[in-house]
């Protein structure tokens, strides 16, 4: 079963064209001719889709509370600013198919009463944003963009955002300040962007392949969506598969597909590299946790609240790596993208990484292990956003199982 | 360079800020406290936002770089891409270390993920991205820079 996937390949990116050929655009017509703003939201929530940026929230009821606000103004966008280590999937669905994320920009923005969306699209994206502007352009001259799409009275604007380089922008209300000329930092929840988020008014931030995901909803029907993958996680995601495994890449699978599966079936990633043994996969990119051989019968769901799919990248590391590069890598990332809004974040992920640099080189301290517990525990509590909670995980994971690798 | 002319191809409105100084950084190379005030002026907020703004990303530089910046992925998957080994490789090339200031011409950092793990390990000089970097290929990469 293919959705993201289905025309990869297949179809040119640069000529709109090839895509309408593939029946594009025809769930854009079908929303804005024979539906009302409200029974797109009401298809939304009975397919069941759930939001593809890693947290999983149901995006039919996400609209609902923005379609809800009576402001004349309203805003949707697209976040593109993937940035997760390991995670390439929105960069493919922009370059692969930029008209699928477009005509589901447009059918969100006609649910909820936006005329104006955005794309945030990560500043180091630079060939793919020249794609959606082409993209963009086409379906300008065709009439899918603009004021009366299709001869409605829908208008929907849509113009293209570049980042400029920050893994918190990733996160909304970052992502809405970036957008306002001001620092990416998060601002504090509630309100929520539905009710007040770009320059104060209602927004929609969702993730690319969320948005990729409606055109196939509106012209298959709600029930037809609903009845893929897992119950309570419909549909199917694109997950990114790297280490040491035969076939490392991306791959299109039914969410509810177990870890197992996707790592050894010889459709996904063919199992480990010959002469490789399994040690532990970190699912999620850098703020995933680990998962031991004991537990790959997890299913990647979004309610499995043990091990969290997040963005649906998956690495496997084998034996014959040596845990302390990894643990250098995450605190790495995380002490150079920490916004420095916060305190616990900005300091507990800074120390982080002055030990992460101690451990490499063996001069570790006697304090240390004292101070990563003390560091670690303040990171997943007390932090202003979920980003120093993320720099904890996959740390405190690595602890509880290899504590002998990490102190000898 | 006439920062003023850059400004004037964007509407002076907030949403516009970041993509004006985006354009500063690529013609201008940086944008300083001179280059702030006059996008400060422009878009009608005050020198601190234009400023903060500035020296916030990745992409933007708020002084003129004077050194060659020479980056690594860190990120998990070019790690086990052997990322880590051509970080020491250039070390012991360039005599430099990871993150120290000492050189007067180069800088070795890491960088975040920038989305092409599929051909990682990555390296990056001067703006110019290497991929499918191998430990042998770093010499070869380098001399052309130094």
């Amino acid at each position: 079963m293919k959705i993201i996937t289905r025309h990869w390949g297949k179809i040119n990116p640069l000529k709109i064209d090839s895509y309408i050929r593939q029946r594009g655009y025809e769930a854009l017509q079908k929303a804005v001719r024979e539906m009302d703003p409200k029974s797109v939201i009401d298809e939304v929530k009975k397919s069941g889709l759930r939001g593809r940026g890693g947290a999983g929230f149901p995006t039919g009821e996400k609209w609902e509370i923005a379609a809800r606000e009576k402001s004349p103004e309203k805003y949707f966008i697209c976040n593109l600013d993937e940035s997760e280590p390991g995670t390439y999937k929105d960069r493919l669905i922009a370059e692969k198919n930029p008209h699928q994320v477009i005509e589901g920009l447009l059918i969100g923005a006609y649910a909820v009463g936006a005329k104006k969306a955005y794309i945030y699209i990560n500043g180091r994206y630079a060939e793919q944003a020249e794609v959606l502007q082409i993209a963009l352009d086409q379906a300008r001259e065709k009439e899918f963009v603009g004021s009366g799409i299709l001869g409605s009275a829908a208008d929907v604007e849509i113009s293209i955002h570049q980042g400029a380089g920050a893994y918190i922008c990733g996160e909304e209300t970052a992502l809405l300040n970036s957008i306002e000329g001001k620092r990416g930092e998060p601002r504090l929840k509630p309100l929520f962007p539905p009710v007040s988020g770009l320059f104060g008014k209602p927004t929609i931030v969702n993730n690319a392949e969320t948005l990729a995901n409606l055109p196939y909803i509106i012209r298959h029907g709600a029930q037809n969506y609903a009845e893929i993958g897992s119950k309570t996680s419909p549909g199917t995601k694109l997950f990114l598969l790297h280490g040491a495994v035969k076939n490392p890449g991306f791959f299109e699978a039914p969410l509810g597909i177990g870890l197992r599966e996707l790592i050894f079936a010889k459709e996904y990633g063919g199992g480990m590299k010959s002469g490789k043994e399994f040690w532990f996969a970190q699912a999620g990119g850098a703020s995933g946790r680990l998962v031991p051989s004991g537990k790959l019968d997890q299913v990647l769901t979004y309610d499995n609240c043990e091990y969290p799919l997040g963005s649906g990248s998956v690495l496997v590391v084998d034996k014959t790596e040596d845990i302390k590069d990894y643990l250098f890598s995450w605190a790495d990332f995380f002490h150079r993208e920490s916004c420095g809004k916060c305190v616990p974040c900005r300091e507990g992920t800074y120390r982080l990484w002055e030990i992460a640099k101690r451990i490499r080189n063996g001069d570790i301290r006697e304090r240390d292990r004292e101070n990563v517990e003390d560091i670690l525990w303040t990171l997943g509590n007390t932090t202003f956003c979920p980003l120093g909670k993320f720099a904890s995980v996959a740390w405190s994971d690595a602890m509880k199982m290899f504590p002998d690798k990490i102190f000898k | 360079m006439n920062i003023q002319k850059i400004l004037l191809r964007f509407g002076p409105k907030a949403e516009n800020l970041l993509a004006a100084l985006r354009e500063i950084q690529k013609e201008n190379g940086y944008i300083g406290e001179k280059e702030s005030k006059q996008v400060a002026e422009y878009f009608g907020i005050s020198e601190a936002q234009a400023y903060s703004a500035a020296s916030f990303y990745d992409l933007l530089e708020t002084g003129k770089p004077v050194k060659k910046i020479i980056r690594v992925c860190s990120g998990g998957v070019c790690v086990s891409e052997r990322s880590l080994e051509i970080i020491r490789q250039v070390e012991r090339m360039l005599h430099i270390e990871l993150d120290n200031d000492a050189h007067p011409k180069y800088k070795l950092e890491t960088m975040s993920c920038v989305g092409r793990c599929d051909r990682g390990p990555v390296m990056e000089i001067d703006g110019k991205i290497f991929e499918g970097v191998r430990v042998e290929m770093v010499g070869e990469i380098l001399k052309d820079y130094i």
